[in-house]
């Protein structure tokens, strides 16, 4: 894979890479474990990836984990594993109760499938959401699609710059 | 150990195991706050750092990987993807030009 400029990717096509039909609001989850295989089975359902993939989330989360803070993981593959992945594409799947993950809470899993830098931009509208505390909260808890849709992939000015 | 200048540094990379999630979130803050002092900041896999990089940041635990990929590399270890301490530090390296040693 060639890396690319971040400094490129300011502007993209969210939608196809999180659609209303990744976004899943209101799950359960029993452990992170049951949270990381609903999340490979979500991106395996949408087309995104292929076994073993899924099986490879596991893996990566055994070797590091993937908790980001703000009650937010990003469970992904390995590098060994990627060229099981389909399309880039991305899920959300979020955990109202609450997940235990190693001490922390998680609230929101945003599932990865990555083959190129087509998802850059939404994980970017992320790390900016989760500096803010409080459009972490709203994110957290979205009711509707649209909500997570919306601040995930529109470019918004940052009213604080 | 190698080090480098602060006021040297054009290309830093931002690395983990995929190169497809963790590296992503870390390098998306970084390139808005390095943009101004011409810094490119990109993500990769940890085994495929690009030969061209000045200085790794990767997570703690796969600093030493790193260093095998990228053995003539600074390469210095964070704990946190969101707001880790490391992150401020090398924006105030590269902004005065000081040593980074990693």
């Amino acid at each position: 894979m060639v890396p690319s400029s971040m400094a490129d990717t300011a502007t993209g096509t969210g939608g196809a890479v999180l659609t209303a039909r990744a976004v899943r609001l209101g799950l359960r989850a029993t452990d992170k474990w049951d949270a990381i295989r609903q999340s490979g089975d979500l991106l395996r359902e949408i087309g995104a990836v292929e076994d073993p993939y899924p099986a490879s989330m596991r893996e990566r989360e055994r070797s590091i984990s993937t908790y980001l803070g703000e009650g937010f993981a990003i469970p992904h593959g390995t590098d060994e594993a990627r060229r099981h992945v389909l399309r880039t594409a991305l899920g959300f799947l979020q955990f109202p109760d609450g997940v235990d993950w190693d001490g922390n809470r998680v609230d929101v899993c945003v599932a990865i499938a990555a083959d190129g830098d087509e998802h850059i931009h939404v994980l970017s509208a992320l790390a900016k959401i989760l500096m803010d505390h409080e459009a972490a909260e709203k994110l957290r808890r979205a009711e509707d699609v649209d909500t997570v849709l919306a601040l995930l992939t529109t470019h918004r000015k940052d009213p604080t710059a | 150990m190698t080090s480098i200048n602060g006021s040297d540094v054009r290309k830093l990379i931002i690395a983990c195991d995929a190169g497809m999630g963790s590296s992503v979130m870390v390098a998306a803050q970084l390139a808005k706050s390095l943009k101004k002092y011409s810094v490119r900041v990109e993500h990769s896999p940890v085994n495929t750092i690009p030969a061209d990089a000045d200085v790794v940041l990767c997570q703690q635990g796969l600093v030493a990987r790193a260093r095998r990929s990228a053995p003539d590399k600074v390469v210095l270890g964070f704990q946190m993807f969101i707001g880790d301490p490391l992150f401020g530090q090398v924006e105030a390296a590269i902004r005065d030009g000081a040593e980074l040693n990693g």
